[in-house]
């Protein structure tokens, strides 16, 4: 009895296998609502315990929201054009990372939820910076903030300063000699290497507020302008990283008189008003070469180096492009789209029903399915349901069209890419802007395009005379080839504009990209594992329900 | 049967008179660049308790001396504002002298008195749009020659009687028919209703670039699907063909037309432009897979058989 049953489940027959993918079909339906719209699952779940006094008992799921574009949610797109003529050809990369670091602080000030600033490299060599800021629509401020030149100071104890508030650390400043640290006696210092790490525990931190006490510091004549470069280097008897100064003629007398007089304390680098470190001078530096040595691992070095640098070279930046959408303007502009979009399917989803009849409500379930799967992969999916998800998507176009008997090399080709951008979209949110919902609003006419010419080949093959078995899969892999060649097409353009293009474009060919390749899952796979389930000897008797004429009936 | 081969001389005459009437448009009134392509500032206000009036906005400004100020009045009491002039500090000179002619002090936003809301300001610099436009353009052409390449081999294995690569030539025939209608149409929106071209038009474009691709490669793969059956009339097979397929063609566009138009009519302000040029480019899309395509490949047969006949 047993063996039958695993039997069974192992091999089963061509029913049971439709059953089977029905089933799979049917989870992965759950699973995307889940994820596309777990608020309203959740809000379901607390309602059937209440109404059945605690003894329906759903597990609530993680709701995420979408990631809106700054047009949907409000705020202020800058770009700036940075000015690096006065940087080597070779150090500009380095450079423009400094600089976004420092307004990426600047930026924190203002409390914006997920700032972005991003350096942009543009095909004739210019660089630009571009710093959106959600939700934020004045900003006089941000804008003035924004454009200084980043200010390193160099500061020293007042004379009348408690010593005995420094704590202990071992970041130590001394001159650069020729290879060979000179390892004298090493005192304690202060510092402060990472300004955002949260790690209250390290000893770095604790220090940071009281060092960051501007008050507690006095200015010296040192600035940035005086600091020629700073790199990352190693040193050379136990290889730990280190960064070097190194200043220019003028600096380096200050240098050698600041730290003369400070043998013994720490002098305290300041980048925007920060404390970026805090190094105790060991003895007298002349020659203007400095190594600030520690126990910072290479990441911090270089970020070290990277705010040094930021401070020293100069790098101007430029407001060349600002938009600002109020929060009210998107919000009206979202919903009512939103609404119309919705108005309008439900009339593609009427008309849909009443052409093609029952193939045209299965193909509105399936487009259900195929709306809830993308609106998930917008959101952020964990790293096991997005695999889950892409190898449902990816394993059953497989399964269908080997079944189909159209499965070739370059369609493997083109699943493999699908499905590897597919999985990549599912793990990061996708940023919907106005253009984004549009993509997607066309990939919807798209995958209603498939479904159409599936059915027009089908009513074809009907009306030839072949059974509803054979004209579903007739159908199917005759419409087939048109469905291939239009999508690939569209999916050239997509990557072009994805890879191409800027801001909005951008957005519109990602969403287009991901709705046009789940638009082949639903047609290809889901309205047909629904048209095989239903297929039957009374449907078959009953042509007007396939939107034929009742002349064909057999 | 819908005789659209045998009439295909109407058909064509028919596009050859909207693509001219479309160049005469282009050429005339030229297109309605808007402040991404051109570059220049764009301030949307919104004066609570307060009348505007265009020319009083003007009056407040003219001090400024901003290069081509307009002063637009919306629905719901908003004021657009464009000027050439892009630097920050201009920006809050503006607001300022609004402000002061409606005796607004800053930060004033008790009720009931009057007070100036910043709906939205957007400022272009001059060299941000001249890369977008060569970026656009870059990106349509790398559009174009991926689709003939892509046709080409797609309709390789059918080489006759006509050759695959005028298949993909003819596609792209269509394809600019498309684009130069979908302008045409913005140059006289753009002339007459102020309509302007911004970068989501270039999207728009680039969408029914592959929407009209995708149409005639669905009508071109039945004739090429048809040809392997039969080879004796060309023409024939083309009709048959494109009456296989018109069904498809017009319910697919209706269906996207229905979802367009439901959002152009009772959508958001900001993306009609890019809904409208959305709809014209599948309305022409689906007539240039239709009456354009297929007809301009029996007609380019025929050449080259009275050629040969010669």
């Amino acid at each position: 009895m047993k063996k039958i049953t695993w039997n069974r489940l192992l091999k089963p027959s061509q029913k049971g296998k439709r059953r089977w993918i029905f089933v799979l079909v049917l989870v992965f339906a759950v699973l995307s609502f889940l994820i596309a719209g777990g608020s309203y699952y959740n809000q379901a779940a607390s309602w059937a315990k209440e109404a059945s006094n605690n003894t329906v008992n759903l597990p609530q799921v993680q709701e995420k929201p979408f990631r809106l574009g700054l047009d949907l949610q409000g705020g202020t797109h800058l770009v700036y054009q940075a000015d690096v003529s006065e940087v080597p050809e070779g150090g500009r990369d380095e450079a423009l990372s400094g600089v976004r670091d420092v307004i990426e602080r600047r930026v924190n000030v203002f409390g914006v939820s997920e700032p972005l600033v991003q350096v942009n490299r543009n095909a004739s060599g210019d660089y630009r910076l571009i710093v959106e800021l959600a939700g934020i629509t004045d900003i006089d401020e941000a804008t003035d903030m924004i454009g200084d030149t980043p200010l390193l100071e160099f500061k020293e104890r007042p004379e009348d300063f408690d010593p005995s508030q420094i704590e202990s650390s071992q970041i130590e400043i001394q001159p650069e000699t020729d290879g060979t640290a000179t390892s004298t006696a090493t005192t304690t210092a202060t510092t402060s290497i990472d300004l955002s790490q949260e790690d209250i525990n390290s000893p770095i931190i604790n220090i940071q507020d009281q060092a960051n006490d501007y008050e507690n510091w006095e200015n010296t004549e040192l600035s940035g302008k005086h600091l020629k470069r700073s790199v990352v280097q190693f040193n050379p008897t136990d290889n730990s990283p280190e960064v070097s100064l190194e200043f220019n003629k003028e600096g380096s007398e200050l240098f050698a008189e600041i730290t003369e007089e400070n043998i013994g304390s720490p002098i305290a680098i300041f980048l925007d008003g920060y404390i970026i470190s805090a190094p105790r001078v060991n003895e007298k530096i002349s020659g203007g070469q400095a190594v600030i040595s520690g126990n910072f691992n290479l990441e911090e070095a270089k970020t070290l180096t990277q705010r040094l640098n930021a401070g020293a070279l100069p790098v101007p930046i430029e407001l060349v492009s600002q938009k600002t959408v109020g929060a009210s303007l998107g919000a009206q502009s979202i919903n009512t789209s939103l609404q119309a979009g919705i108005l309008g399917l439900v009339l593609v989803a009427l008309f849909l029903i009443i052409y093609y009849r029952i193939p045209g409500l299965l193909a509105v379930l399936s487009l259900a399915i195929y709306g809830l799967t993308v609106l998930a992969i917008f959101k952020s999916i964990s790293l096991i349901l997005a695999l889950l998800m892409v190898i449902i998507i990816i394993g059953l176009m497989i399964y269908t069209f080997h079944d189909l008997k159209v499965f070739d090399s370059i369609l493997s080709i083109l699943l493999i890419t699908i499905g590897i951008f597919l999985f990549i979209y599912a793990l990061k949110p996708v940023t919907l802007t106005l253009s984004g919902i549009a993509g997607f609003i066309l990939s919807i006419g798209m995958a209603v395009d498939a479904n159409i010419l599936i059915f027009e080949r089908f009513k074809e093959e009907l009306k030839s005379g072949k059974s509803l078995g054979q004209s579903i899969d007739e159908g199917f892999s005759r419409a087939w080839p048109s469905i291939r060649d239009g999508n690939i097409s569209t999916i050239f353009i997509c990557l072009v504009l994805m890879f191409f293009g800027t801001g909005s474009v951008q957005g519109f060919g990602t969403t287009l990209f991901i709705g046009i390749s789940v638009s082949m899952f639903s047609a290809i796979v889901i309205t047909r594992t629904f048209m095989l389930m239903v297929k039957s000897k009374y449907l078959n008797k009953k042509p007007w329900l396939m939107g034929i004429s009742n002349k064909y009936s057999k | 049967m819908y005789k659209i081969i045998p009439l295909r001389k109407i058909w064509l005459s028919l596009s050859a008179i909207l693509v001219t009437l479309s160049i005469v448009a282009i050429a005339v009134w030229g297109l309605n660049f808007g402040l991404d392509f051109t570059g220049g500032s764009l301030l949307e206000l919104k004066v609570h308790n307060q009348e505007v009036n265009n020319t009083e906005i003007k009056e407040a400004l003219e001090p400024l001396e901003l290069s081509s100020l307009v002063v637009q009045s919306t629905e719901n009491d908003t004021v657009i504002l464009r000027f050439q002039d892009n630097t920050e500090n201009i920006h809050r000179e503006v607001i300022g002298a609004i402000e002061d002619s409606y005796g607004i002090e800053e930060g004033e936003t008790a009720d009931g008195q009057a007070s100036i809301e910043e709906l939205r300001f957007d400022s272009v610099g001059p060299s941000i749009g001249e890369e977008l436009k060569n970026k656009s353009i870059n990106a349509m052409f790398l559009v174009l020659i991926i689709i003939v390449i892509y046709i080409s081999l797609v309709f390789k294995k059918v080489s006759k009687p006509v050759s695959s690569w005028k298949y993909g030539i003819v596609a792209i025939i269509a394809l600019f028919h498309d684009i130069i209608i979908t302008l045409g149409v913005f140059a006289v929106l753009g002339e007459f209703m102020n309509l302007e071209i911004n970068t989501p038009f270039v999207a728009a474009i680039l969408t029914v670039l592959g929407y009209s691709v995708n149409d005639t490669i669905i009508v071109f793969d039945r004739i090429r699907e048809n040809l392997l059956k039969q080879l004796d009339n060309f023409a024939k097979t083309v009709n048959i063909s494109v009456n296989q397929t018109i069904t498809r063609s017009i319910n697919t566009s209706t269906t996207t037309l229905l979802v367009l138009l439901s959002i152009l009519f009772l959508g958001g302000e900001s993306i009609k432009e890019f809904i409208l040029a959305l709809a014209i480019g599948v309305l022409i899309g689906t007539y240039s897979s239709i009456f354009l395509a297929s007809p301009l490949l029996v007609v380019w047969n025929d050449f080259v058989n009275k050629k040969k006949e010669d």
